[in-house]
């Protein structure tokens, strides 16, 4: 009873000490409109801040706050606060099977109809977001693309120069190894990197683009083809020149084996483009070398776009904002802030400003593109594919049995 | 003679806060959601009966059986290193901690419980950090230990182990406190005749001292058991989801979050009908070894 | 004589085995500590040793951030409020079960200990819609009604065992004396069972003061963010800055060691008050 005694007045004083609101996100004023949007972006809160308040010169009375969720967490959290009626105005929409789900519940709104989004950008750049019916539920944000960052300085010390096609670059990790370096920062602990970055990196040049990927997914070609072993093969000849003990190499920890030099090379997405921005090195950008006889396509993948809930109190606004988005006005001030590493999809020409940014886009020219594999219709082939790659990686199973593990699946 | 308590004793007044609270914010949607197990489909607007379909499915799909079985073998052996490691030691120090003029024991119960006090974050992240030989190679090979040297948690080998054996580390705070509390409550006129006699110290222990602390020592197994078949957090600080590398460190508590709450990563779609079963299936496993050790440990029951 | 001897060499034995798991403990610790003042990639140059050049810019920049502390007061509140009534209701309702022995006591007793069994996690949908009508949602407010329904399981566990070893005799002179079962509950029970009620406590407290899951569902709104929610605005996407995360989540530990402090030092008094009984 003491206890309570003396612990009672003690919260009390805090309580007086906590000036604490219920119901945060209520209108202050009848005029004022607040919005929230969601996002699994926490590293863009300054740039996306920017953006939103370069909008709000705009249009005054709206006021869009950006409140990103911890990123592994983001899926469950958008869930059920949108079953149970709390999620955000606006909201980060992924692209393909995991947004299309979204929108068949109902969440998502029809943006069809949004000015400018059917006018300003390519089909090709609005087939993630849009329904077989041709309904578009979102509209594009940003894209990623993915290739081989190298250290420059080493590449001159050695004397060394980008490779022309694979073999080449198997070579050149060879003689790396040799002078006692490693060439290779890629891991396989966290697993969806190995497969996002790399094994899907280098999948077009095996099997083409857009246009070869549809006959995988009908079924008119198998997945344990004589490309697809070839692609699998080509991870398990590289694994060796990954860092010793690789099986425990963490993302993260790839990041910082390229940054200190400890390692030369890093097959990575452009999103990472940012983390070196203070490299005491010099360091550069090149596709993921296609073998010989066939054609270097990019993996360049569609990202992230916008889109608003249906159960939002404030349409009106919502809508205006992502009017906004695809107007060339707006595009181009959302380029100007988006983060190092992503990429406009609307069609008006837009020069970004970062210089390695420019590096990645013009890696495309000339190039097929494609989206990651597994993206559009395939997903349910995600993790198994992953473990395939994974297991060929450490020499557990060969390259064609990794492919007919998947083939089986289809 | 148990006294019965006069007709006013107001025992629904005392039960009845607690009561409340547990009714409405816990057991409740609990229930609910554990309704969730005859449904498919993820809300109101796409959910339909489907009786036993959930479970059927748990247990005759390829895939998902797979998964399961998996995660249910993984997380019986992470229970046995908690069971051995973490309680084993937890009786052991208190064992020590509780000698007559042993010195310097409120420190070393502290020093104990440090780890308990962290969040699985870091823990995860420290750990990780110096079971990795790319960083912790060098060090090693300076200390004069270079074999052990070894991605220990990217090997399917040994990654269970070595997640267990940093979640024992963590936790052994809490079987520590509440062995030297149930240790020090034994009478000490059973130990001073005990002395007397001429007991040594393992005869005292293994005869006195144990089955005077049975029913603590069942309850912290219950807790333990408890705990690991919903462990999930240690997995996901220091590999993955998914229960990395391979699906070893899949434990159940990683499938049903994978399953009922975030879904398959990238796509993120939950099945939310499995993942109650799963939650069933478990709550069910549970209370049918729970009780009967609770009945078995407990004095006076 | 060569009995006090005994004693002597048994506890050097135990030292040496305590001091090896201190080692265990503190080695980690060392790590946490000195990497929490390097840089983010500084960390890796030598991950075991002191820095090179000592960063406080961790710190500080925590320290300043406004929004930090209102993170540390948010779950500070939250966590006390949470544990005082988790202890208060489970101690009043383990007193009951523990005395009144009926059928219905027992089903009353299963039905909190079956709590014990499933993450609460699953019930979130519900407890999202629950929060939403009685219009708590986004306030810290939330969170003391679902910390304390998840503590208590548990909490009524571990104080109906402990009230039920209280000896007989206790009650039968205070019922002769005509006390009524409030006057026993406050004079005699609960000065009793401080170690259960401690227990229970420093049990509940890791979970409460380290839980990400229900703030992360409930709470969007800065100014009622708890501690480790606030943490998690420092991982990104791709890249997380762990120097900075090793320094918030140290600062943070302290107040959980405070605590379990304060309630282990309760917990001893307890102890050796009930050990004297005959």
């Amino acid at each position: 009873m003491k206890r309570l005694h003396v612990l009672l007045p003690m919260l009390l004083l805090l309580c007086v000490l906590l000036p604490v609101s219920a119901q945060g996100n209520k209108a202050e004023i009848s005029d004022e409109v607040v919005l929230t949007m969601g996002s699994w972006r926490t590293d863009d809160v300054e740039q996306m801040n920017r953006l939103l308040n370069a909008y709000k010169k705009l249009a005054p009375k709206v006021t869009i706050k950006f409140q990103p969720t911890n990123p592994p967490d983001y899926n469950a959290t958008l869930r059920l606060q949108l079953d149970s009626g709390t999620g955000p105005d606006l909201m980060y929409a992924r692209s393909y099977a995991a947004g299309q789900e979204l929108y068949n519940a109902g969440y998502f709104a029809d943006c069809t109809d949004i000015p400018g989004l059917m006018e300003n950008f390519s089909a090709s750049n609005l087939a993630p977001w849009q329904m077989s019916d041709g309904t578009m539920f979102a509209v594009p944000f940003a894209a990623v693309s993915h290739a081989v960052y190298y250290n420059k300085d080493i590449f001159k010390k050695e004397g060394l120069s980008i490779p022309e096609n694979w073999e080449a670059f198997l070579s050149l990790c060879d003689t790396l190894e040799k002078k006692g370096y490693t060439p290779l920062a890629n891991g396989l602990a966290d697993e969806w990197d190995i497969l996002e970055t790399f094994f899907f990196g280098l999948l077009p040049n095996y099997i083409g683009g857009a246009d070869m990927r549809v006959k995988y997914e009908s079924g008119e070609l198998p997945l344990n083809d004589r490309n697809f072993v070839e692609a699998y093969q080509a991870m398990a000849d590289v694994a060796q020149y990954c860092p010793d003990g690789f099986e425990s190499v963490t993302y993260n920890d790839s990041q910082v084996l390229f940054n200190s030099q400890k390692a030369v090379m890093f097959v990575d997405g452009s999103w990472t483009a940012g983390v070196y921005k203070d490299a005491p090195f010099d360091w550069g950008l090149f596709a993921i070398p296609a073998p010989k006889g066939k054609s270097t396509a990019i993996c360049f993948h569609p990202d992230m776009a916008i889109t608003m809930n249906t159960a939002t109190k404030y349409p009106e606004e919502a809508r205006a904002f992502l009017a906004w988005l695809c107007s060339e006005e707006g595009a181009t001030t959302a380029s100007q802030n988006l983060p190092s590493g992503y990429f406009p999809m609307i069609k008006f020409p837009i020069k970004l400003e970062d210089p390695h940014a420019n590096e990645f886009l013009s890696l495309n020219a000339g190039r097929k593109t494609d989206a990651r594999f597994v993206w559009p219709k395939l997903m349910n082939l995600y993790a198994p594919m992953n473990q395939a790659v994974i297991k060929v990686m450490k020499g557990d199973i060969s390259a064609k049995q990794a492919a007919d593990s998947v083939q089986a699946l289809m | 003679m148990r006294i019965k308590h006069s007709r006013h004793f107001p025992w629904l007044l005392y039960l009845a806060p607690a009561l409340l609270v547990y009714t409405v914010f816990m057991a409740f949607p609990l229930i609910d959601s554990l309704r969730l197990s005859l449904f498919s489909g993820n809300n109101q607007v796409t959910r339909v009966f489907v009786g036993l379909d959930n479970f059927k499915r748990l247990f005759t799909d390829p895939e998902i059986s797979t998964r399961y079985w998996g995660a249910f073998f993984n997380t019986w052996k992470f229970f046995f290193v908690h069971f051995i490691v973490q309680n084993g030691l937890g009786i052991f120090f208190a064992v020590l901690l509780t000698q007559e003029t042993m010195k310097g024991r409120q420190i070393y119960q502290t020093i104990i419980f440090i780890p308990t006090t962290f969040a699985v974050l870091i823990t995860g992240y420290l750990w990780k950090l110096m079971l990795n030989p790319v960083w912790a190679g060098d060090f090693l090979v300076s200390i004069g230990l270079p074999f052990l040297k070894h991605p220990y948690l990217g090997d399917t080998n040994t990654a269970l182990w070595a997640v267990s054996l940093v979640s024992c580390w963590q936790w052994l705070g809490i079987p520590t406190m509440m062995f030297v509390a149930a240790l020090r409550n034994i009478n000490v006129e059973l130990l001073e005749a005990a002395r007397l006699e001429g007991a040594g110290s393992v005869k005292t222990f293994w005869y006195i001292k144990l089955p005077l602390i049975k029913p603590i020592v069942g309850i912290v197994a219950v807790l333990t058991f408890v705990n690991n078949f919903n462990a999930f957090d240690i997995v996901f600080a220091m590999e993955n989801v998914n229960g990395a590398p391979e699906y070893s460190t899949d434990l159940i508590g990683t499938l049903f979050y994978r399953y009922g709450i975030a879904g398959q990563h990238p796509i993120g779609i939950p099945d939310a009908g499995l993942g109650a079963a799963i939650a069933t299936i478990t709550f069910l496993l549970l209370m049918v070894l729970v009780i009967p050790t609770l009945r078995q440990t407990q004095r006076g029951a | 004589m060569r009995g006090s001897l005994r004693k002597e060499n048994r506890h050097i034995f135990s030292h040496i085995v305590l001091l090896l798991w201190t080692f265990v403990v503190l080695f980690p610790i060392w790590v946490l500590v000195i990497n929490s003042f390097k840089t983010r990639l500084t960390i890796y140059e030598n991950p075991f040793w002191i820095p090179k050049t000592w960063e406080f810019s961790n710190y500080t920049t925590v320290l300043r951030d406004g929004d930090f502390f209102t993170y540390f007061k948010n779950s500070f509140f939250v966590v006390s409020i949470s544990l005082v009534l988790v202890t208060l209701l489970a101690s009043l309702a383990g007193y009951a079960l523990a005395r009144y022995k009926s059928r219905i006591g027992t089903i009353i007793y299963y039905f909190f200990i079956a709590g014990m069994m499933i993450p609460i996690k699953i019930a979130s949908i519900k407890l999202l819609e629950i929060m939403r009508a009685l219009g708590l949602l986004n306030t810290i407010y939330a969170l003391p009604p679902i910390y304390v329904a998840m503590g208590l399981p548990v909490g009524v566990f571990i104080l109906t065992t402990f009230i039920r070893e209280l000896p007989e005799d206790l009650y039968e002179a205070a019922i002769i004396d005509g006390a009524s079962s409030g006057k026993i509950y406050s004079m005699i029970i609960l000065p009793l069972i401080r170690p259960a009620l401690a227990t229970t406590a420093i049990y509940n407290l890791i979970p409460f003061w380290n839980d990400l899951w229900f703030p992360l569902i409930f709470i969007n709104n800065e100014r009622h963010k708890t501690l480790l929610l606030g943490v998690t605005r420092l991982f990104g996407q791709y890249q997380t800055d762990w120097s900075k995360v090793l320094a918030v989540l140290t600062l943070s530990a302290i107040p959980v060691l405070v605590l379990y402090l304060a309630m282990s030092s309760q917990f001893i008094k307890g102890v050796t008050a009930g050990s004297v009984k005959g």
